[in-house]
């Protein structure tokens, strides 16, 4: 019975030994097998990099210097920008502003839940990266907004991202494209004011209407128009209000 | 009887058929054994191979990813890091005669043929020496340097025995561009002339040369000086053109061009006269350009305090010489006229006032009597005026320091030039000027030359001589350009030849807080319709400046501002107007 039972115990140890060492087994074969995957990959990740900088290389030499230089004089004919191209601070910004015009109304200020939207219509203190005044302004609008700052951060968190936000704008191409909508450049150019007041009038009327429909474009539309021209005349404003108010309902 | 004889026929065939049972069954067996030892050692060996393979193998010469990218030779980038020279595996033409078998023709076509297609896909080929070349039948490259696209024309050729190896060389993907900065490699993996030469233990030790080595160079800024250098020199026909940016502060060279120049990228045409750097190593007299540097040194040792003192303006006898001015200015300039006038006069004057010992130092402050300190190996000696006493050392003679003064008598290279009007500029600080990057924290101490204030002083003359004066071509708008003109005759044998100039425009911008020094020379200009019939730098250097520094001040972070400059109001009372040289 002895005998038996020692023999039942190391038959159980080499089977747990076997058990083990096929288990060892295993992992070794999957831990390789692994390994020869990280190589593999390896391997690629060099031939990639090696192709990426073929065709990096390739990229560079077909865009030199020289290359450049002589597209620009046979196709594009870019120059450098001239001084008038560039604006120091917010004062020059404010320059090209049009003067408000006899019995202008104030500018319509409409609330809005969107920040984005707020941000843009509060307007902060007005400064282009391009010219490296950002620090000298920040400061100001930060002494400005000193004691609201200390009472509500998370207002001054928004103005200060609406400052850079402004930066951005003023350097970057794309926010001009979307404000298109408005066209200020085009009532700018060109039209007598009385065609244009015309026009307007339509337009606004038109889009008075659609705003009755679709009352949270109306909003945004307003609010759009009231900053675009904020000198235009009493006659050609009317519609205006309509459309303020078609907004003013959905705005909580 | 039948029975019987059946049954013991029987009994005898069952005794041998149970012999042949048990030797079939032996033989069956045999053979299952035998087979079965084959199994068992080829599951055997499978087992061991798999055991093998699955725990012990390592893969055959496993090197780590950083290795297997290390580049041959360490990739050079601008300060912004563009790739000005990089280690490149590119196609070379080789022309393995062996490709279609021993004996019979190497060529499908006659050599004639093959060459002429050659030539068709490279036009700079020789034929001739193509000929030779495939018909004596011997491996050889047939080009070094291929562009993929011409590989797949010459593959489309159809002859097995033109193939295209890759290999890695050092390829210049800008081209020609700052070619006198980078110098180029040659065939035997050796750098030459440029900073391929001075960094050479670097580019090459396998700890560094995996990391790009940035120069202070900005590939823009040295596109477009290159650009408007050459076309300075094609407009003026002269027979080179040299010219350098500088930061003012830091001394980093930003841009360096030596015209003509080379393509570092063919480097079996590469060396030739061409190489030689204008910028570094010629020396030349460069005329007016010094005359702001004798004024400087003048503020400085207080001799001058009153700009308003006016000095006679009539040629100058000393001794046998006479000094003249290239126009009469009439009787009597102060100092900001006989700078915005380029008087030689006056400033002859102003620098017998000096006297030799103060202007002598202030050169020598400058560095002005030894090479130029930059890393490039190719530096002139300047052309030291010798002084009297033992070996030349003493203090120069009276004529020799009002030459001095404006700038003739001694010679140096540009780049001299720029360190000495970046002291001028940056508030009277002289910095080594340098070809590798410089933290802006980190800035070498520098060594003072003229004092602050006098600086100051020497911005607001210069941007005179722009507003007002012989550098008006050179006057951006809005960039607040400052500089001296310098037109001085080439010395040949019998004197000073008329004809022969070096044009030289030395400017700094912007004048209200100077960050760039821009050295612009033109060798030998020729007086041509474009610069209305003059040699001189005002018509020919100074339009280069003018034309450069807008393009390249937006891109070196300088604004232009309408509404800004430097304030001249208080000096501006004391000019007359007028035309100098």
């Amino acid at each position: 019975m002895m005998v038996s039972a020692n023999r039942f115990r190391s038959i159980g140890w080499i089977a747990l030994l076997l058990v083990c060492a096929a288990g060892v087994m295993v992992l070794a074969f999957r831990v390789n097998a692994l390994r020869s995957q990280v190589h593999r990959t390896e391997q690629q990740i060099i031939a990639l990099r090696k192709e990426k900088l073929y065709l990096e290389t390739e990229v560079e030499t077909r865009a030199n210097q020289q290359q450049l230089k002589l597209w620009n004089d046979v196709e594009f004919g870019y120059v450098a920008p001239t001084a008038g191209q560039y604006l120091a601070n917010e004062r020059q910004l404010a320059a090209f502003a049009k003067p408000d015009g006899p019995d202008a109304p104030a500018p319509i200020r409409v609330a809005s839940a969107d920040d984005a939207v707020a941000a843009e219509a509060a307007f902060p203190s007005v400064l282009s990266d391009l010219a490296g005044a950002a620090d000298i302004a920040a400061p100001v609008a930060a002494s400005d907004e000193g004691e609201k700052a200390a009472a509500r951060p998370a207002d001054a968190a928004e103005r200060a991202s609406a400052t850079a936000n402004l930066g951005a704008r003023l350097a970057m191409v794309t926010p001009l494209k979307k404000d298109g909508k408005d066209k200020p450049g085009k009532h700018k150019a060109g039209k007598s004011d009385k065609a244009r007041d015309g026009d307007r009038k339509a337009g606004l009327a038109k889009s008075a209407k659609a705003d009755a429909a679709r009352p949270g474009k109306g909003a945004k539309l307003a609010a759009g128009k009231a900053e675009a021209r904020p000198g235009k005349s009493a006659k050609s404003t009317k519609p205006a209000p309509k459309a303020a108010k078609g907004g003013s309902k959905t705005a909580p | 009887m039948n029975s019987l004889t059946a049954s013991a026929a029987i009994a005898t065939g069952r005794v041998q058929l149970a012999n042949v049972r048990q030797n079939a069954l032996v033989t069956a067996r045999l053979r299952a054994l035998w087979i079965m030892l084959l199994f068992v050692f080829l599951a055997l060996t499978a087992c061991v191979r798999i055991a093998q393979l699955g725990l012990f193998e390592q893969t055959p010469e496993r090197t780590s990813l950083a290795e297997a990218l290390l580049p041959s030779r360490g990739e050079i980038t601008d300060r912004n890091g563009v790739a000005l020279a990089r280690a490149f595996a590119s196609y070379s033409l080789w022309y393995n005669p062996k490709a279609l078998g021993e004996g019979g023709a190497p060529l499908v076509k006659t050599p004639e043929e093959v060459a002429r297609a050659l030539v068709g896909i490279f036009p700079d080929a020789d034929y001739a020496d193509l000929v030779t070349r495939l018909k004596a039948g011997k491996p050889c490259y047939l080009r070094r340097r291929v562009l993929p696209e011409d590989a797949n024309k010459v593959f489309a050729l159809g002859e097995p025995a033109l193939e295209f190896p890759r290999e890695e060389q050092r390829f210049y993907p800008q081209g020609s561009l700052a070619a006198h900065v980078l110098g180029y490699v040659d065939e035997a993996g050796k750098g030459h002339v440029g900073m391929e030469q001075v960094l050479e233990p670097r580019l090459l030790d396998p700890a560094y040369r995996g990391t790009p080595t940035a120069l202070s160079i900005d590939a823009r800024a040295q596109g477009a000086l290159e650009d408007e250098l050459g076309r300075g020199m094609m407009e003026t026909m002269a027979k080179g053109a040299a010219g350098v940016i500088l930061d003012a502060d830091s001394g980093e060279v930003i841009a360096l061009a030596s015209l003509p120049s080379f393509n570092p990228n063919r480097s079996d045409l590469a060396y030739n006269d061409l190489v030689f750097n204008r910028v570094s190593n010629q020396v030349y007299e460069l005329g007016s350009t010094f005359k702001p540097i004798t004024i400087a040194s003048a503020i400085d040792a207080g001799v001058i305090t009153d700009l308003a003192v006016r000095y006679p303006a009539h040629p100058l006898q000393v001794g046998k010489f006479t000094i003249h001015d290239s126009h009469n200015f009439g009787a009597s300039l102060n100092v900001p006229e006989a700078l915005i006038h380029s008087s030689n006069v006056v400033t002859a004057q102003v620098a017998d006032k000096l006297g030799p010992v103060a202007l002598k130092r202030t050169m020598e402050q400058l560095g002005m009597n030894e090479r130029p300190t930059i890393e490039l190996p190719a530096r002139g000696f300047p052309l030291w005026p010798h002084g009297g006493g033992e070996g030349g050392k003493g203090d120069w003679a009276r004529l020799t320091t009002m030459t001095v003064s404006y700038g003739h008598g001694i010679a140096v290279t540009p780049l001299h030039l720029a360190s000495a009007y970046a002291a001028l500029v940056n508030g009277g600080l002289w910095r080594p000027a340098t070809l590798y990057k410089v933290d802006p924290a980190h800035l070498p101490p520098g060594r003072r030359v003229f004092q602050a204030s006098t600086s100051a002083r020497l911005r607001q003359l210069l941007r005179m001589i722009v507003a007002d004066g012989t550098g008006r071509k050179a006057d951006a708008p809005g960039f607040r350009v400052g500089g001296k003109t310098g037109s001085a005759e080439k010395p040949g044998s019998g004197g000073y030849r008329k004809t022969s100039l070096i044009a030289t425009f030395a400017a700094a911008f912007p004048m209200d807080k100077p960050r760039y020094v821009v050295i612009v020379m033109l060798d030998e200009p020729q007086a041509t319709q474009q610069t209305s019939g003059q040699r001189t730098a005002a018509w020919n250097a100074a339009p280069i400046v003018g034309r450069l520094v807008p393009r390249i001040g937006p891109m070196l972070g300088v604004v232009p501002d309408a509404h800004h400059d430097v304030d001249i109001s208080d000096l501006s009372p004391l000019v007359g107007s007028g035309d100098g040289e």
